[in-house]
């Protein structure tokens, strides 16, 4: 990764110019999360006074382990993001490949697909609600004219509000899996396509035979990059529904922020955050073994 | 001829399927930033109206009125401050990474990706706890805090690509000149970098500016910023759309803007990651 011969080793140096930056992360990311981890053994509660003082050691994390809520959250979360990052990477690759064929104005295409993710996940999720609103939505509007076999009511029923939050996702960022596949499709060597030319092989063939394998490294980089990012979704959910109907929605963040602020056990919120700390540097090693393969 | 007309053909369907494409998903931002200039009347007709008398009287009653102008100045002020303070720690970390080699490089790196993968809930919630035990809920040191923290790996992490991109042998003939490292890096290393710096204080803008779940968390009523804000526009009581329209254009066009004057570097800075 780093051409090891050309950089200077000069330890007084370096700590100079680390130093500021790992000061200041030290006190706002490290002690904090240090902090969280104690207070997962206490029984802090805001109902209790001096229930911070109170040390239950892994009883948290026991009670965890019994809570069929925390369960189905975790069962929300996978479905939401298992769902949501492969049609994204469906469409990502259908659109990338489509890209990739035109002669001119790829530039304005891939300015206007930027959009999505440029729009603050909270205004999308207002957008959503807006736009689907069954009195004077244009969606309700479009499925009522044209009769479509459509529901217009989105957010009672659990599994339509859930689909709806997925669409949404889908909707932010499968022009951004298009944008990494392009970027992939353009670094491969025209030189593999030539020889399956000439080999003879029809496109269905060229695209499953050469495109994919050679892609595939960097679907499946770009592929848990997502995962990890949609397991944190907290901001469309909570505007959208609230985690509704009853807790249909409740993604996990979601799930651990109301633990913390609207039960206030904040004990029990922590240890939900040292079990979710703990699954994402868990996958951010798989990450980063991933890569350093590919380098 | 033949294989050439077919090819033209599905050019053109290409093309169409694009266009379509994109107009199926910009449909509803569209239908939002015309509803922002709509009367309530012309918002709320059936059909939906196309063509009406647009006002900026949305902008005006919630901007004015209702005092959301204050959550803008909020949203600026914390964008502000937490970049530059990000800027000012960052650079000098990233560069050192770019140009010098010790052994807790790896375990820097380590930490800084592992920042990069921590839920915000888990950053915000001990967060909220040392805060409010010191009195510091509801002020933008909270907030700005906040933001500093996960956007300062970031910036390092993108900033250090950037320097990689300056050739070293700039350095060395500062060097020679008698240029102290630190000299070299704030006058040759930083004015080469100018275009990534931009970029990167762009991306660390938009993150902080659009960010909820910590302003949610960490600001109240004298220090909310606008996505905060927002969600007490809808109310049980009947939700006045238009307004929400509003704000929401405010909060989004600017990021367009913004994001489109270093698009180059945006497409890299997003993939970053993903793409080599």
């Amino acid at each position: 990764m780093m051409k090891k011969s050309n950089l200077i080793n000069d330890r007084k140096l370096a700590f100079r110019f680390h130093f500021p930056a790992f000061f200041v992360l030290l006190f706002i990311t490290l002690i904090p999360l240090l902090y969280t981890f104690r207070l997962s053994l206490f029984n802090y509660q805001l109902s209790i006074p001096g229930s911070d003082k109170e040390f239950i050691g892994l009883a948290n994390y026991i009670e965890l382990i019994h809570d069929a809520e925390f369960f189905k959250s975790i069962g929300i979360t996978l479905l939401y993001v298992f769902v949501s990052v492969f049609v994204e990477i469906v469409i990502g690759i259908i659109i990338a490949l489509i890209l990739n064929k035109i002669p001119f104005m790829r530039r304005i295409f891939t300015s206007a697909i930027l959009i999505p993710m440029m729009i603050a996940p909270l205004v999308i999720g207002l957008m959503f609600s807006f736009f689907t609103n069954p009195q004077f939505g244009l969606y309700s509007y479009i499925v009522n004219y044209f009769e479509l076999p459509l529901p217009t009511v989105l957010t009672d029923k659990p599994a339509i509000a859930l689909v709806t939050l997925m669409i949404m996702d889908i909707w932010e960022w499968a022009p951004y899996m298009a944008l990494v596949f392009l970027s992939g499709l353009q670094s491969i060597e025209g030189e593999f396509y030539e020889a399956a030319e000439i080999d003879g092989a029809n496109g269905r063939q060229i695209f499953w035979k050469v495109t994919i394998p050679l892609m595939k490294p960097i679907i499946a980089v770009s592929g848990l990059l997502r995962a990890m990012e949609c397991l944190k979704e907290f901001d469309k959910p909570y505007i959208f529904t609230g985690g509704g109907p009853g807790n249909a929605t409740e993604v996990i963040d979601l799930f651990t922020y109301k633990q913390a602020f609207t039960q206030f056990r904040f004990s029990y919120a922590s240890a939900l955050c040292v079990v979710l700390f703990i699954t994402l540097i868990v996958l951010g090693v798989f990450y980063e073994k991933f890569t350093m393969k590919e380098n | 001829m033949i294989i050439n007309r077919h090819h033209k053909l599905k050019v053109t369907l290409a093309y169409l399927f694009l266009i379509a494409f994109i107009l199926f998903t910009l449909m509803p931002y569209a239908w939002m930033i015309l509803t922002s200039f709509k009367k309530r009347v012309d918002a709320f007709a059936i059909p939906p109206k196309i063509f009406f008398d647009a006002t900026l009287s949305n902008y005006y009653d919630v901007f004015i009125t209702k005092g959301m102008i204050k959550n803008l100045g909020n949203s600026i002020i914390v964008m502000l401050v937490s970049v530059a303070i990000v800027m000012i720690l960052g650079l000098p970390s990233a560069f050192a990474f770019s140009r010098f080699r010790t052994k807790a490089d790896t375990i820097l790196l380590n930490f800084l990706l592992g920042t990069k993968f921590t839920p915000f809930v888990v950053m915000a919630l001990p967060l909220y706890l040392i805060m409010s035990r010191i009195g510091l809920l509801d002020t933008y040191f909270g907030i700005i805090v906040a933001h500093v923290a996960f956007n300062l790996p970031f910036c390092i992490w993108m900033m250090k690509g950037f320097f990689d991109a300056v050739p070293k042998s700039l350095d060395e003939a500062a060097r020679v000149d008698g240029y102290s490292w630190f000299r070299s890096f704030i006058s040759i290393d930083i004015s080469l970098a100018k275009s990534g710096i931009a970029a990167t204080a762009v991306f660390c803008a938009i993150n902080s500016w659009n960010e909820f779940l910590m302003a949610l968390i960490l600001t109240g009523r004298t220090t909310a910023t606008m996505p905060v804000a927002v969600p007490g526009l809808v109310t049980p009581r009947g939700t006045l759309w238009g307004q929400v329209a509003a704000v929401s254009t405010v909060i989004t066009v600017p990021v367009l803007i913004f994001a489109f004057l270093v698009q180059k570097h945006m497409v890299s800075g997003l993939t970053m990651g993903a793409v080599k």
